[in-house]
């Protein structure tokens, strides 16, 4: 039962109890008076209920005793529809993720820099952007060591600006020199820290949901940070070396997800996921998610994701990680019309996919596009020399961003050219300059008044 | 008034170029060629393109014409002159545009373009005939590829629908190409009355579903076959395609075979082979097949010697402006020596809009030594 029919429950029976109350004390009388002062008329059960004030304790230990055997709704929570649709809610309200990756490492450092300790608190700054743009939520990868860090500036970006934290944890996928995800104590240390992080911040105010893992789903593939055991070194057969990595990993995600749970009831739980790859054994092995957040990068569309997600994994979806960059790698120049319009367009399908719009899944809960400020250090993050540096270089390639694809070797992503805010280096030991690009006032509008029907409408890019 | 005189002789001389340039809205027809010579052909068979030595072009043959005195005699001798493996001609305007100058006609108001064609025995094959899709710095505004077509030995008339199509500017009026794998013989051909035209009662050709079974590759020289291997990828230069290999095909006179020798060429350390329609196309063209009654993809393979693995079998997954509507992935796969079938489940996916049917990839890191194998009886059912 919903805290929301307890309440109106509960008021229904105050009123009623009040006005018995009231018709003890002025038997006979045309008009009572309430406790809020008002005159009403007389009820039409007056004479029929028997109640005195003194039966007012007793009906309250009933309804009390009543109330404790009512499941109490989470405070965040994945509401699945009988129609099938999903929507996230948060305080018994619809949630609609609107969210950006947020990692302000400034100019000069790299991901290494230990930007919760920044006296500048660049969050704040940050936060106050956010708002004016209609982002309501971030999106963290990973959590700090120090656990009251994390406090504060999920509790300032909540309590100044209403913004709320989706907080991951890698799951050891960066450690070295691999994720031992076939070793048990790996993943009982990994469990016990996630646990550990969630068991500390599930009361914070401003959390929404945790992430679990990234694009660590690769990895049983063997494209990034592979791994293995002695078991499946034994199999010969590489097809079946696949299944029985993803066996593991996604049974691993499961066996934390049921964990989270029993610590918190009160937020859901995403498995992070690189496109849908492998989802077909999180349908068997990870059944305890409560949704995937999966990294896509597919251009302008989505394509059939959402309808895909629903033959193979049918959990709801955030898109956890999407976008595109400013740097038009052919034409050698920053372009923020086709960042815009490739991320205008991806918030569009987000939108048509939402709970409640019949031309869509119905599955998708929001997204956290990527990211709100560019990083500097990206391109080649062994190289301090480098992050200094605002670099045009690109090293990989993605034919759905499809203006600059021409480029001499097709490599046209440019990791460093992602943020939707713009920095600069500002005076002496203060934080970088932010400047919003165009995607940050078009986003803003589209927020403002989503136009599902406008497919046609193209920013203009040269 | 002699100002007057100069001015009304300039536009007299001007005005028929003028009409020349724009066709007239209310014209019903707009010929490509009708005859040797004829004052109403707008464009010139002069684009060769391919393996251009195994052409030989008469264009005022006398033998059976459909209509008049003449058609065109097109004798291909796949030979591979150039070693391309396919030839084809484009008919432009002028003579030798390949998008570097301005020509061209504004064919705004024609939705059709109908031809007259035959074989000299009958089964040739066409792999396809194009309207439009010549690029360089003034592109055709619109592209459409029709094929492949299996001429008979009597004349019919073939139609390539364009309503709906932006025609403003079509320098490319009319070609055809072909392969030595669909004529490993040759082929003599004639082609007659190439016009575009206007039928009000035409609608915009949406995509059809395909039938079941789809074919990719069956064998060598059937117009079954769809797609084209021509999304060469990664180290390219390590990979040797034939698609006429006669070495043990596992169904017909033949199967492909490829070998990829690890040398990492391009110093990419992997390489692969996308089925593209039409070839070339990284979502850059709006096309494909719609293969939404497709269950499944089979397809039979075998290693040379056993144990190639191949990291990657894929339906899908080309992303671009016009990107493949799914994406579905098996492997990786160790081959057998002997021919095993494999297949793709396709339940589910949206397979409503496919540019990209077929492709594999392999890696040197598990194939050292590269790999030699061999495909066959590749299709959609």
């Amino acid at each position: 039962m919903s805290i929301i029919t307890l309440k109106a429950l509960l008021s229904i029976w105050m009123r009623l109890s009040l006005n018995k109350a009231s018709l003890q004390l002025r038997d006979g009388s045309q008009h009572k008076a309430c406790l809020s002062g008002r005159r009403t008329k007389v009820s039409p059960y007056r004479g029929r209920f028997k109640i005195g004030l003194r039966t007012v304790p007793i009906i309250c230990i009933v309804f009390l005793f009543f109330l404790s055997g009512c499941k109490q709704e989470p405070r965040v929570y994945v509401k699945h529809f009988k129609n099938k649709d999903y929507q996230l809610r948060v305080d018994g309200r619809p949630y609609i993720v609107k969210g950006v990756c947020y990692s302000p490492i400034p100019i000069g450092k790299n991901h290494e820099y230990d930007w919760w300790s920044d006296p500048g608190k660049p969050w704040l700054v940050d936060g106050k952007l956010m708002q004016e743009m209609g982002i309501n939520t971030i999106r963290l990868y990973q959590a700090h060591d120090d656990i009251e860090k994390v406090k504060m500036v999920v509790g300032d970006l909540y309590e100044k600006y209403g913004i709320r934290t989706i907080l991951g944890s890698w799951l050891g996928f960066w450690e070295y020199p691999c994720p031992f995800y076939g070793d048990k104590k790996f993943r009982d240390r990994v469990k016990q820290e996630v646990a550990d992080m969630v068991n500390s911040l599930k009361d914070e105010p401003g959390i929404l949901l945790w992430v679990l893992g990234n694009e660590n789903n690769y990895s049983c593939l063997g494209h990034v940070n592979p791994w293995s055991s002695e078991e499946i070194d034994r199999e010969p057969d590489p097809q079946k070396q696949k299944n029985m990595r993803a066996e593991i990993y996604y049974s691993f995600v499961n066996e934390i997800a049921e964990e989270l749970h029993r610590i918190d009831p009160n937020h859901p739980v995403a498995l992070g996921n690189g496109e849908l790859v492998g989802l077909e054994y999180a349908n068997k092995f990870a059944p305890k998610v409560d949704l995937v957040a999966c990294i896509i990068y597919r251009g302008k569309t989505f394509g059939n994701l959402f309808r895909s997600l629903r033959a193979t994994f049918d959990k709801p979806v955030l898109i956890s990680e999407f976008g595109a960059d400013c740097y038009d790698a052919y034409s050698k120049k920053e372009d923020q019309n086709m960042q815009a319009f490739f991320l205008e367009s991806q918030w569009r399908q987000i939108y048509e996919n939402l709970a409640g719009n019949k031309n869509g899944a119905g599955n998708c809960l929001g997204g956290t596009m990527f990211e709100w400020t560019d990083e500097w250090w990206k391109h080649n993050p062994d190289d301090p020399a480098g992050w200094g540096g605002h670099d045009k270089a690109s090293n990989w390639t993605n034919g759905s961003y499809y203006y600059d694809i021409k480029v001499e070797g097709n490599k046209n992503m440019n990791e460093e050219w992602f943020g939707i805010v713009a920095l600069s280096p500002g005076p002496a030991s203060e934080l970088d300059i932010r400047s919003p690009r165009k995607a940050y006032y078009v986003i803003r509008e589209f927020w403002k008044k989503p136009d599902l029907n406008n497919r046609k409408k193209k920013v203009k890019t040269r | 008034m002699k100002k007057l005189v100069a001015i009304l002789a300039v536009l007299a001389l001007a005005m028929p170029v003028l009409a020349l340039a724009q066709t007239d809205t209310a014209q019903k027809e707009f010929v490509v060629y009708s005859n040797k010579n004829a004052r109403n052909n707008h464009y010139i068979p002069s684009g060769w393109m391919g393996d251009t030595g195994d052409i030989k072009m008469n264009d005022q043959s006398a033998d059976n014409p459909k209509n008049g005195a003449t058609s065109i005699q097109f004798i291909y001798s796949a030979k591979k002159t150039q070693g391309q493996g396919w030839a084809g001609v484009y008919w432009q305007n002028p003579a030798n545009n390949w998008g570097n100058k301005k020509g061209g006609f504004d064919l705004t108001g024609m939705n059709k373009l109908t031809f007259w064609a035959r074989g000299a025995k009958g089964g040739e094959v066409l792999q396809k005939v194009m309207v439009g899709g010549i690029k360089g710095t003034y592109p055709d505004t619109a592209t459409v590829e029709v094929g492949p077509i299996e001429l008979t030995e009597n004349w019919k008339q073939y139609t390539v629908n364009l309503t709906g199509l932006d025609l403003s500017y079509i320098n490319g009026g009319f070609g055809w190409a072909t392969t030595s794998d669909l004529n490993p013989d040759g082929a003599t051909f004639y082609i007659d009355d190439i016009k575009f035209e206007v039928d009000p009662a035409l609608k915009p050709e949406g995509k059809k579903q395909e039938a079941m079974p789809f074919y990719i590759y069956s064998d060598r020289s059937t117009p079954r076959n769809h797609f084209i291997p021509s999304g060469w990828m990664g180290d390219y230069g390590d990979v040797k395609y034939d698609g006429a290999s006669k070495e043990d095909p596992y169904l017909g006179d033949s199967c492909i075979k490829i070998i990829y020798n690890g040398q990492r060429a391009q110093g990419s350390g992997w390489a692969g082979i996308f089925w593209q329609n039409p070839a070339n196309n990284w979502g850059t063209v709006d096309a494909g097949f719609d293969l939404s009654k497709a269950t499944k993809l089979t397809f039979w393979a075998r290693g040379a010697k056993g144990g190639e693995r191949i990291e990657e079998f894929k339906v899908g997954g080309i992303m671009g402006e016009f990107s493949d509507s799914d994406s579905v992935v098996i492997g990786p796969v160790l081959l057998d020596k002997e021919w095993k079938q494999y297949s793709i489940d396709l339940k589910g996916k949206d397979m409503s809009y496919i540019i990209g049917g077929f492709c594999w990839s392999a890696n040197v890191d598990n194939n050292p030594e590269g790999a030699t194998f061999y495909l066959d009886e590749i299709k959609f059912e």
